[in-house]
């Protein structure tokens, strides 16, 4: 929720302003407001029109930066001694954490909103420098490449700072690495497709128990980053689950995969004992896609070339658009449901490409050139109907039940 | 006053323990390089064509990895996790004893991994920049050069650098 004070008017987006002025006259016209409470409730806000364009400077100068100072590290600067580039690189660390530190003290100082493009933009750069620290030391040491506990300690690492400071930001970072590094440690020590479909389901329950925890009241500025990751995950889960090509031959059970259905477990039961009615709703989808899409994937359909397609491929392929349907159906919904548009843009997002890469594997085989575009392009059209009338008529229930 | 203070505590307590860690992903190697002893080992190149190789250069250890096969019978073949080879000397270099998944009782000795596709004992990347990592790969391709190492009685190693032999 944002937040002002008297002295420091809150950016908001000038269509909200907008809404505000006609809801502040007309409690005006009705009697419920002076015109000095109107011109105070008006003093407490302005608008903003270029905000966005700014974080999207700033975040995209703090990727930059971040991903460059890791590039010279990987080029190895040979006029500087190990030692020196580690020193250098720390204290290039320590000093992004001090400016973002010394950012925060000054507004929460002057009384300005805690959550600032400026700010976030530092600790940003401080959550993807402690990334160099690590390649560096790596680096240093002569720890070989491709290494992924090396990205297990800057995930860990940049989660630790994002939650010491609350920032998003560093959060976003933290996951990004964290959730890399368990799919690739777990796909690798499996050495099946098994492996990375369940470590990036087992992620998503994970991160949307994470999520509702956040939602019931602890730091729920957390809630939304968690939750887009959850959905992220079941999403790509899902779809590598319904690949005929990925199947649990030759897969070995992890012990990293062990963990991590252990922590999803505890996280789930915790959030479900904390959470409302909703929230307990918000479990059930990434627990279904775990189940889901093992099954799937264990369900061989015994296609070897596009020209021998069997009924059993078709089933599986049927199965696992029923699957993909009833997933991003709920996001989309869940995004309606908790106001976050970025939520269901995804969720049509990947449906549009999952229904595109199916309809191509389903009609591939039977119709070629003109026709199949012509088939693939009215089944999109015809997805995105369905999906935008669902959407609406939702928007409509949800309205017509708040009046 | 005192919000600024505690914040400060706080964000130099998560520094120091993403330092901790820090330390903790490169224990092994330096710990090898405080408390080893140094070794010579035969190096061969791994796979000719990579294409997100950068400036460092990949290695393989063929007189360790030829016995890593040859296991003393504490483990059924086919499954994969650590595995210890001991060191023997040959000459003025060192070369792999049969592996076993038991830590021997006495050293030297490496700790690696067979989880993966080869052998891994933290030593198959030497890092330097990009024009002389071209240069050292083709002389490791001709099997003229040999790998300094530290190993610590625990059996981590740690790569202290490439030598290529005169003329090679």
């Amino acid at each position: 929720m944002t937040t002002s004070s008297a002295t420091h008017p809150a950016p908001v987006r000038p269509s909200q302003l907008a809404w505000l002025e006609g809801e502040v006259r007309q409690w005006q016209a009705a009697g419920l407001l002076d015109t000095a409470a109107a011109d105070a409730i008006r003093a407490r806000y302005v608008a903003v029109r270029r905000f966005s364009l700014v974080r999207l400077l700033l975040g995209l100068g703090a990727c930059f930066v971040g991903v460059g100072l890791i590039w010279l590290v990987a080029t190895n600067l040979d006029q500087l001694s190990p030692a020196l580039r580690f020193t250098l690189v720390t204290l290039l660390w320590l000093a992004f954490t001090a400016a973002a530190e010394v950012i925060a003290g000054r507004r929460a100082h002057r009384g300005g909103e805690a959550r600032s493009a400026v700010l976030g933009a530092a600790r940003a750069l401080s959550a993807l420098s402690f990334g160099a620290v690590v390649f560096q030391a790596a680096q240093s040491l002569q720890v070989p490449a491709y290494e992924p506990r090396l990205l297990g300690v800057w995930g860990l690492g940049a989660l630790l700072y994002a939650y010491a400071v609350a920032g998003v930001s560093p959060l976003l970072v933290g996951l990004s690495i964290g959730t890399g590094w368990f799919v690739w440690h777990v796909a690798e020590a499996s050495n099946s497709g098994m492996g990375f479909v369940s470590a990036v389901l087992v992620g998503a329950v994970v991160a949307t128990a994470v999520a509702v925890l956040h939602a019931a009241g602890w730091l729920p500025a957390f809630a939304e980053a968690w939750r887009e990751v959850g959905a992220l995950l079941v999403l790509v889960g899902l779809f590598t689950a319904a690949l005929p090509v990925v199947t649990a031959e030759d897969f070995a059970w992890p012990v990293l995969l062990t963990i991590g259905l252990v922590v999803a477990a505890t996280a789930a039961a915790s959030a479900a004992a904390l959470a409302d009615r909703r929230g307990r709703l918000e479990l059930l989808a990434p627990a279904a896609a775990v189940v889901a899409g093992m099954l799937l994937v264990q369900w061989d359909p015994g296609v070897t070339a596009t020209s021998e397609v069997t009924g059993s491929a078709y089933l599986h392929a049927g199965v696992s658009v029923a699957v993909y349907l009833a997933a991003a159906g709920w996001y989309a919904v869940l995004g309606v449901l908790r106001d976050a548009s970025r939520l269901t843009v995804l969720a049509t997002g990947a449906l549009v490409i999952f229904t595109t890469v199916q309809a191509f594997a389903v009609f591939a085989p039977i119709i070629s050139g003109a026709t199949l575009f012509l088939l693939v392009g009215a089944v999109l059209v015809g997805s995105g109907f369905a999906v935008d009338r669902g959407r609406r008529q939702l928007v409509a229930t949800i309205e017509g039940g708040a009046a | 006053m005192s919000r600024l203070p505690s914040r400060v505590v706080r964000i130099g307590a998560v520094c120091l323990v993403q330092l901790a860690l820090v330390g903790a992903a490169v224990a092994g190697p330096l710990s090898a390089r405080l408390s080893g002893q140094e070794f010579l080992l035969e190096v061969g190149p791994v796979d000719p064509i990579d294409p997100f190789r950068g400036a460092y250069v990949d290695l393989d250890y063929p007189s360790l990895a030829g016995d890593a096969s040859r296991f003393s019978g504490d483990l059924a073949p086919g499954e994969k996790g650590t595995v210890f080879i001991p060191l023997v000397r040959d000459g003025d270099r060192m070369r792999g004893g049969p592996a076993t998944r038991t830590r021997p009782g006495r050293g030297p000795y490496l700790r690696c991994s067979d989880a993966e596709w080869r052998l891994r004992c933290g030593i198959e990347s030497w890092f330097l920049p990009q024009s002389e990592a071209i240069g050292l790969e083709r002389a490791v391709a001709r099997g003229t050069a040999v790998a300094r190492v530290k190993v610590d009685s625990r059996g981590n190693a740690a790569l202290l650098g490439v030598e290529v032999s005169p003329g090679g």
